[in-house]
């Protein structure tokens, strides 16, 4: 029996400001060299737990703990978090705003800087970490202009740089694709191999299901289960649909020929059963790309021979009615399609046809909607009524009223979109589409983050879009969420069209 | 070539004192041009060439205007826009061009090694590296508004400057101060803030460029004020 590193006693929390408590008398404890899940719905008390054990609660978010917190021998409570610098390190959710430098450089040996290590010995630290992870291509690049995965590769390298014992990572993989997320599972099985200790906590499962000893199932706040690692993985599909967690196994439906998040080069065709153009959408001539042709007065329009083209689509027929994920790598060129279908890269000239009429250029904008990734984004008002009126040409209560009534949010009207949960404000953006009569809803992520249940929901709801007549687009990577509501996939590979089938 | 953040401070701190004295001889305008010209040339060295060419034309436009078409006769509203328009350019382009190079080539850790070396406060280090770290961010997050903006074809508020500006400062300002309160509590967990001295992997050392560049512009500097003041 190896000694304890982490334990959590007894401990009772709520966020400042707010009524229910978010922890309720919940005791953990973990050995060393463990490596733990914790899991369950959104809110059920998993961030904090992280945020116990790296301090942030109660240095840094404020609220009313009770109870006891000792975390390699020191008491949290006690503990500056700089102290804990070395001891715990922390990979966030969210790539883009975990870092402090610009550079890829700076970022990893920001966390031995600050603890004032030797220069020497930082430079040492950094190379064997860079060679330990093979980020070697990664280096001497700004941070702005990597993909979701190798910003995360750089946030774990950096952690690793401090020389942890203790590495939570709270729910890492909502950003990457199915490639960047088999390397995260690499990275923590590294972690693993080294000793350390390791608390996640995801959604996600099926990466982690061969990886973690034990499995905590949290409910409101309190742990509600505790499985081995062994006995997780050999849960059935229905025990786990139960408790409302992701599945542990990917869905197949992306293969064959492709796995995964298709890697295909080439062997894969457009599927011939797509739907005749008549009764489709049809997307001509979309092509782009980030990288401009030089020009002095004329600008010259994109076209199929051109190099580096960053979207490149002579001809598509997209199925009207029906929902199409769009699936591809990060960083290959899928929100780069959404924002071309949708009008907002102006230099791409695409035309889309449908119902016999043309729209080009401006005309698109009024056809579709994108409801982004971050909704924080396109929300302009001070209420949910006035955001789905600002969407109207003719402001029209009594069917904004309905349009909120059929999302379940009208009792919602008056608030501040902001003062809503995540999915309540995806639903108001939606009621906004659903307002300015797009024809074409697109979705960019819309399950990042996401529990089960929650994914469900938007799923079913993107079914009712299509239902009612939409064409909806989702660019995902979530295979349940394909599996869930997608009537035909879209596999997008360095911007050109990889393959369409139907589900 | 890699110019040491202090050598580039300086830059900046004799920019902008310059532009705030105005050149009232051919003289001192000859030395403002030339002192102008030194961070575009540190562009063009850097491989920025649009930006390196867009301030160029910018300013070469600006001097244009302000030297052969504004007379005391400069009186209808047009010219009257234009000569304050290019007065403005030609007034403040070069503390532009200057911060712009500064900001394009400093990378974070550099620039808190170099305020680390001058002995300032790591408070005010670190609030300024921040703000560093920030202009990105700010421009993705905005660019991300805009297109939401011209989705829903609010882009010009509906005719109505204020709500133009509301629609886009209410969303950035949110995205600003989460992404804000993340990024602290991320760098944190990584132990910025402690009581231990910072120490810093970036070596600097003033290299002859610098010298020389130091040189130039402390030249700039005593000429301004010898000339304006002085004599």
């Amino acid at each position: 029996m190896s000694e304890n590193i982490i334990e959590i006693e007894h401990v009772s929390f709520k966020y400042k400001g707010s009524e229910e408590g978010l922890l309720k008398d919940t005791s953990l404890t973990v050995r060393k060299g463990e490596t733990l899940l914790l899991t369950g719905a959104s809110g059920s008390g998993k961030t904090t737990i992280i945020r116990l054990i790296n301090g942030l609660i109660p240095h840094y978010y404020q609220g009313d703990v009770e109870g006891k917190v000792t975390v390699a021998g020191r008491d949290i409570a006690k503990t500056e978090l700089y102290e804990l610098a070395g001891v715990v390190g922390t990979v966030f959710q969210n790539p883009r705003s975990q870092f402090f430098s610009i550079d890829t450089d700076g970022e990893i040996v920001f966390g031995p800087e600050n603890v004032g290590l030797d220069p020497r010995a930082i430079l040492e630290r950094k190379d064997l970490v860079v060679s330990e992870m093979h980020i070697e291509k990664l280096l001497g690049r700004s941070l702005f202009e990597l993909s979701g995965g190798e910003k995360q590769s750089i946030a774990c390298a950096s952690v690793s740089a401090l020389l942890p014992d203790i590495i939570l990572l709270d729910e890492p993989s909502s950003n990457l694709d199915q490639g960047a997320i088999r390397k995260l599972a690499g990275q923590i099985r590294m972690w693993k191999s080294q000793g350390k200790t390791i608390v996640i906590s995801e959604h996600r499962l099926w990466y982690l299901k061969d990886l973690v000893d034990r499995v905590i199932y949290m409910d409101s706040g309190k742990i509600a289960h505790e499985w081995s690692g062994k006995e997780f993985a050999s849960f059935d599909p229905g025990q786990i649909e139960q408790l409302k967690l992701r599945p542990l196994e990917v869905p197949d439906i992306l293969s064959p020929g492709c796995g995964g998040d298709c890697d295909c080069d080439g062997s894969c065709k457009v599927d011939l059963t797509a739907p005749d153009p008549a009764g489709g959408i049809t997307l001509k001539k979309f092509y782009f790309s980030y990288h401009r042709n030089p020009y002095l007065i004329f600008k010259k329009n994109f076209d199929e021979n051109d190099k580096n083209l960053s979207l490149c689509i002579p001809r598509l027929v997209l199925p009207k009615g029906a929902v199409i994920g769009v699936i591809g790598k990060n960083g290959t060129g899928k929100s780069t399609f959404l924002k071309c279908i949708c009008g907002l890269e102006k230099d791409c000239k695409g035309i889309i046809e449908t119902d016999g009429k043309e729209y080009k250029g401006k005309a698109r904008l009024k056809l579709s909607y994108m409801v982004m990734q971050d909704v924080n984004h396109q929300l302009f008002t001070d209420s949910v009524e006035s955001e789905v009126m600002l969407s109207m040409t003719e402001p029209d209560k009594e069917r904004c009223e309905k349009i909120l009534d059929s999302l379940g949010i009208l009792e919602f009207k008056d608030k501040h979109p902001m003062a809503l949960s995540g999915g309540q404000k995806q639903r108001v953006a939606i009621a906004s589409a659903m307002a300015a009569d797009a024809k074409l809803m697109l979705f960019d992520e819309p399950t990042s983050g996401l529990d089960f249940n929650h994914m469900e929901k938007v799923g079913h709801l993107l079914k009712t879009l299509a239902e009612s007549g939409n064409t909806v687009l989702v660019a995902t990577h979530d295979p349940e969420l394909i599996e869930l509501c997608c009537d035909y996939v879209l596999c997008i590979e360095n911007g050109k069209l990889g393959y369409m089938k139907r589900v | 070539m890699k110019l040491d953040p202090r050598t580039k401070l300086f830059m900046i701190l004799v920019v902008s004192a310059v532009v705030m004295m105005s050149a009232t001889t051919p003289f001192l305008w000859a030395v403002r041009i030339v002192m102008t010209l030194i961070p575009i040339i540190l562009l063009i060295i850097e491989k920025k060439y649009t930006s390196a060419f867009g301030f160029t034309f910018l300013y070469a436009a600006a001097l244009v205007m302000t030297f052969c078409f504004i007379n005391e006769a400069s009186a209808t509203f047009f010219k009257t826009f234009v000569t304050g328009y290019s007065g403005i350019v030609v007034q403040f382009m070069p503390c532009l061009i200057t911060a712009w190079y500064v900001v394009r080539t400093t990378k974070i850790g550099e620039f808190m090694s170099a305020m680390q070396k001058m002995h300032l406060p790591d408070g005010i280090t670190i609030s300024l590296a921040v703000v560093m770290r920030f202009f990105p961010t700010i421009r993705e997050e905005y660019s991300s508004i805009s297109d939401a903006m011209k989705m829903r074809g609010i882009s010009l508020g509906g005719g109505n400057a204020a709500k133009m500006i509301e629609y886009r400062m209410i969303p950035l300002l949110f995205s600003c101060v989460n992404i804000g309160d993340e990024l602290s509590a991320a760098a944190i967990t990584r132990g910025l803030g402690g009581n231990v001295r910072r120490t810093s992997v970036e070596t600097l050392k003033l290299h002859v460029s610098d010298w020389l560049l130091i040189t130039a512009f402390t030249a700039v500097a005593v000429i301004f004020v010898l000339f304006k003041y002085v004599l």
